[in-house]
């Protein structure tokens, strides 16, 4: 093969971009990753633990950092977004903008800019349930591993204490954004997906209250690095909720939301029950769905669940949630099985909102969902979630495939 | 029909066999018996939440408001008059038949042509003839309602044999009273506000009509009709035309304009929406030709007649009937207790 072939460009660091990127270097390709967000993971990084053995995140990303540091033939650029792509197979031009980075690569994460740091803003790690300072790390295992600041909230040289107190002159309060043109080969589409965005369901009242949270932030609820750290919180009272509810299709499966099944929310909620199962096991817990579509290994979450007493499974769609004067919701179904509406009164609500495919300011084939077809210029490939809903295991054989078209 | 959102979603449903699922079930399978021997098409007040939440984009409003119109027909009797008012091609014949007995009431009454001089309607069709005609019309085809309403009854005890009737009919059906009076069930839809008031305009103008009526029969046989202009009972007469043209017209409008909530009206409930507006509409413009001496007078008369006349006659037949049947299978629950199913259970 022609050694001065230009390299592939990978769009979008979550674990399929990763895994893509990586396998594409180790077979001697060379590879630039891009990822918006200041740190590498995308939706898999915010997990409590995911499919199929429940490890923690860190578990399968960890390895693959170490694969991109180890591998001179990556290229990533974090804070990073695509503007523009054109031309052909074999001869793409790629036209990239980089955020400011204010803080240089030299930092070490030692943390005295944000101890000096007077500004606060939303951590959106926590889907803004928490607050850090302005200068921050996104998070513990945070990839690149060190501090940013954020654009937002700075006051910049205005304030100038975080450059004041750094001791290995990292941080640049006065840069600039950056636009870089790259010639590329081929460019993976790995874009990915956030949830659906709750408040459109207005008869299941999320905005309404603070009790009924999604089932992405609820991971985040969960997890020992979240929003209660070690505890399941509910916000209005910061207690621990011992009667909690799970919403299946909220939104899926519905003409008037997302018309399709988002194929992994019934074994997240089933992941989710038996994880509070271990933190509470006297928690009680019901799952309201329509049908449990659970498949392949995933099957075996369901056999546990359904021998656990403290779970209940009712087949009915909730239409209704209303709260109570002590912050309870009242989750209204048809038992479809019995014929009788139910009434039950939950401490704390989780919505398990499908996926809805991210948007790209790139002009690319989608169908009717926004997802994005397999039909697109010769040497675009779109992976993973991008193209279908899909689990953390499906996507990433969906990315070795993607990486072997990519080097064609 | 398997995730039950559209039980939920209804205001109205009760918390033990909430429609409209099950019925969208019967309506699939076919089950026509169950379908029309069901009170709870009737307690539906198509407010829509059904359609509009359905995540399928099945819209069970428009099936309930189907099978309400099936049951017009089905307990029809006779069965020939729930046929003509079935279908848009019938409708000539619907229309010849009040044209028919009006101009047979004013042959037999000597009346038939239009008389000279000032406008005087009794001239054209005597008081005795029109209040006597009247009133017979209106109880007979209360009569035939009745007939359709007790074989109604008679099916939702066989569709239902699990449940027991409790308490006399009458007290049941006044319990329900207030209910009706206060349009509690509509304030419940939380969809469309402007429904429940249009309806509300519409309710009260056609019973203060009757009263109005009632109040002038009395009058023509105690000699002091027509009415002036300033007494009480006209005025009133006034009102109930002036509420009844507003509540219509909202309604049509809201018909027209708001399919995606008001769902796709059939021919009875447009049937039943015209003949009445035209009525209020050509009830006005009648008094205006009397005080005004216009020269068709008359002829505007008659044309009100025939609305008057549809309207009564084909009460039971037309949209008209839910003031029957949704009455009749409110006093079934009532009588079943179904309101209370749950606290029992509980």
């Amino acid at each position: 093969m022609n050694k001065t072939q230009k390299p592939v460009l990978v769009i979008g660091g979550g674990i399929s971009g990763v895994t893509t990127a990586v396998e594409i270097a180790e077979v001697g390709k060379e590879v630039i990753l891009i990822e918006k967000e200041p740190y590498l993971g995308g939706n898999v990084v915010k997990f409590n633990n995911y499919f199929p053995k429940l490890c923690p995140p860190t578990c399968g990303l960890e390895i693959n950092f170490r694969r991109i540091k180890q591998n001179p033939r990556i290229n990533y650029f974090t804070s990073t977004e695509v503007l523009e792509i054109a031309g052909e197979k074999g001869n793409f031009k790629a036209k990239l903008k980089t955020a400011p980075q204010y803080i240089k690569n030299n930092c070490t994460a030692c943390g005295k800019c944000a101890k000096v740091c007077p500004e606060e803003r939303p951590n959106d790690f926590n889907y803004g349930f928490t607050k850090t300072k302005a200068a921050y790390l996104p998070h513990e295992m945070a990839f690149p591993y060190k501090y940013v600041i954020d654009d937002e909230f700075c006051k910049k040289e205005a304030c100038n204490k975080c450059a004041e107190v750094c001791e290995y002159d990292a941080i640049n309060l006065s840069a600039k954004e950056e636009i870089k043109e790259l010639e590329v080969s081929s460019v993976v589409v790995a874009t990915g997906w956030k949830n659906y965005d709750a408040s459109k369901i207005d008869n299941l009242n999320y905005s309404s209250s603070k009790n009924i949270i999604t089932n992405v932030e609820f991971e985040r609820f969960i997890a020992s690095n979240g929003v209660g750290e070690n505890k399941l919180l509910r916000l209005s009272d910061n207690t621990e909720p011992k009667k909690i509810a799970f919403v299946q299709c909220a939104g899926s499966r519905d003409e008037n939301h997302l018309p399709y099944c988002s194929a992994v929310c019934c074994s997240a909620s089933l992941k989710h029950a038996l994880t509070i199962q271990e933190l509470y096991p006297k928690s009680e817990i019901k799952i309201f769905y329509i049908d449990l579509r659970v498949s392949g290994r995933n099957e075996d979450f369901l056999a546990k669940v359904q021998t656990n007493k403290n779970i209940e499974l009712v087949k009915g769609k909730v239409g209704k949630i209303t709260e109570t004067e002590n912050n309870n919701l009242i989750l209204e179904a048809e038992d479809i099985l019995s014929g009788k509406k139910i009434k039950y009164e939950a401490e704390l609500a989780v919505l398990a909102t499908g996926i809805v495919p991210s948007n790209i300011n790139i002009k690319l084939n989608k169908d009717s969902n926004q997802f994005m077809t397999d039909a697109q210029t010769e040497g675009i490939i779109p992976v993973a979630c991008s193209r279908k809903p899909m689990d953390v295991s499906t996507s990433l054989k969906d990315a070795t495939g993607a990486a072997l078209k990519a080097i064609q | 029909m398997q995730c039950g959102n559209c039980s939920v979603v209804c205001s109205l449903a009760p918390e033990n066999k909430p429609f409209p699922r099950k019925e969208m079930i019967w309506a699939g399978w076919g089950m026509k018996d169950k379908l029309i021997g069901n009170p709870d098409v009737w307690l539906c007040h198509q407010c829509g939440d059904c359609s509009t939440y359905c995540p399928r984009g099945v819209k069970p409003a428009d099936i309930l408001s189907a099978v309400r119109e099936v049951s017009y027909q089905h307990y029809a009797k006779p069965k020939f008059l729930g046929k003509i008012l079935s279908s848009p091609k019938w409708l000539p014949a619907a229309i010849l038949i009040p044209v028919i007995i009006i101009s047979a009431i004013l042959y037999l009454a000597g009346t038939l042509q239009i008389p000279e001089g000032p406008v005087n309607y009794s001239k054209f069709f005597p008081h005795a003839w029109l209040n006597s005609s009247f009133t017979i019309l209106w109880f007979l085809t209360i009569g035939l309602g009745v007939l359709g309403l007790r074989n109604f009854w008679n099916d939702m005890k066989k569709q239902n044999p699990e449940l027991k009737i409790t308490g006399s009919f009458f007290k049941n059906l006044f319990s329900n009273f207030k209910e009706i009076m206060q349009h509690s069930n509509f304030s419940k839809c939380s969809n469309q506000k402007s429904r429940k008031i249009a309806h509300v305009l519409v309710f009260y103008g056609f019973i203060l009509l009757l009263i109005v009526t009632a109040f002038a029969i009395y009058a023509a046989v105690t000699h002091q009709y027509p009415l002036g202009l300033f007494n009480p009972f006209k005025v009133l007469g006034n009102v109930a035309a002036v509420m009844l043209f507003i509540g219509l017209t909202v309604m049509i409008i809201k018909r027209v304009t708001d399919k995606e909530n008001y769902g796709n009206s059939s021919y009875a409930d447009w049937l039943f929406l015209i003949s009445m507006f035209l009525l209020t509409i050509s009830g006005v413009i009648v008094e205006t030709a009397r005080f005004l001496n216009w020269s068709i007078a008359y002829h505007l008369y008659f044309f009100h007649l025939i609305c008057v006349w549809f309207i009564i006659i084909y009460l039971p037949y037309t949209k008209f009937g839910h003031l029957l049947y949704r009455a009749v299978a409110m006093t079934f629950d009532k009588s079943v207790n179904r309101d209370y199913s749950k606290k029992n259970e509980d």
